[in-house]
């Protein structure tokens, strides 16, 4: 367990200095996750280490963003005066995003199945 | 009043002020609210309303209000918590290479679809909360909800948005994409698992995968992967969006 968690933190600290002095404009861990993904392609398989710790960490991914998402309680004045508005946003916005990623998804795929 | 125990115990307001001074507290406060929230999820069949986040962060706060705990004390302790984000965030790798395994040739499709999904997703966003007038300080935040949590509050820092509005606007997105995800996949007729998973994934990410998931594994798969993949170019393309429409 304590093999992949450290792998993990390797590539999480090496995103970090990429981000730092080469590409600020992408978050650390974003681009530990591009070289941790560069290494599974070079490995051709996910070392059992890893698969061990990341699985187990993302299956509680939920968890992992409530300390942040209870900061909450600092917006709710402005949130509650515009939460009709922010609702209705999100409903579109959620709408639109399936329908067009999808719409498109079934259009090219045809198209592709067409062609062979 | 003479009894023992009385002598050994300090008076409760010394255990409160030792208590409430170490991380423990807060930290205890947000794995059982969590587990609280995801033994409500089970027993809902999973209803994406009955979201663990949801409720835990109904929960926390309505405790650190009672507690009269400030959030920044809070969150002081909660930092372990939050720190794990950025090893999730690596961990995305995994689901990623899993789903390039199924993927027989349809990387340019997906990639394709991806990019109109997300240009779509944050300027119907961004678009209507403008048009009814949602104050400016909110708007920014709207920008990487459909990217996965941990990336989208990475994203956050970099074009001034407020981590906690996008990680709350990213998680109400991600319940309302699995929730009316199917109505809109079913009015389309999209028929095939692949295709309605990646959509979900890219809209609604985790709370969409999780989903997917339940519905079908092909379905699961290519959810991640919608997932995985918006995460990663999402964090390339938005900030630089942001710097030049702002």
């Amino acid at each position: 367990m304590i093999q992949g968690l450290v792998q993990l933190f390797i590539f999480q600290a090496l995103g970090e200095l990429v981000s730092k002095f080469a590409l600020p404009f992408i978050p650390g861990p974003v681009l530990g996750l591009v070289l941790l993904l560069a290494y599974l392609s070079v490995r051709g398989h996910v070392p059992a280490a890893i698969d061990l710790v990341g699985s187990g960490i993302l299956q509680h991914l939920s968890l992992l963003f409530i300390p942040a998402s209870v900061g909450v309680v600092l917006y709710l004045p402005v949130l509650q005066a515009n939460a009709w508005a922010i609702s209705a946003a999100l409903v579109v916005s959620v709408v639109a995003t399936v329908a067009v990623t999808a719409g498109l998804l079934r259009v090219l795929a045809k198209k592709e199945s067409t062609h062979e | 009043m003479s009894n023992e125990f009385q002598t050994h115990l300090p008076p409760i307001s010394e255990i409160w002020v030792y208590l409430s001074g170490s991380p423990l507290l807060a930290l205890v406060l947000t794995l059982s609210a969590y587990l609280l929230g995801l033994t409500l999820y089970e027993r809902s069949q999973r209803n994406p309303l009955a979201n663990p986040v949801l409720i835990a962060v109904v929960v926390v706060t309505l405790s650190i209000n009672l507690l009269d705990m400030p959030y920044a004390k809070y969150f002081e302790g909660a930092q372990f918590v939050h720190f794990l984000l950025g090893t999730a965030t690596v961990s995305l790798a995994i689901p990623i290479y899993k789903g390039f395994a199924s993927l027989k040739g349809r990387m340019g499709v997906l990639l394709l679809s991806l990019v109109a999904g997300g240009i779509t997703s944050v300027f119907t966003a961004v678009g209507m909360a403008r048009w009814l007038g949602v104050d400016a300080s909110l708007v920014r935040g709207l920008v990487a909800k459909s990217v996965t949590a941990p990336i989208a509050m990475g994203i956050a820092e970099r074009v001034q948005a407020s981590p906690t509005l996008t990680a709350i606007f990213a998680v109400s997105t991600g319940i309302l994409g699995a929730i009316l995800g199917r109505y809109v996949l079913d009015a389309l007729r999209v028929t095939q698992w692949w295709q309605r998973g990646f959509a979900l994934g890219v809209a609604a990410h985790g709370i969409g995968t999780s989903r997917a998931f339940s519905v079908h594994p092909e379905a699961g798969a290519y959810a991640s992967l919608g997932m995985g993949l918006h995460g990663i170019v999402g964090a390339v393309v938005i900030p630089q969006a942001v710097a030049w429409w702002f």
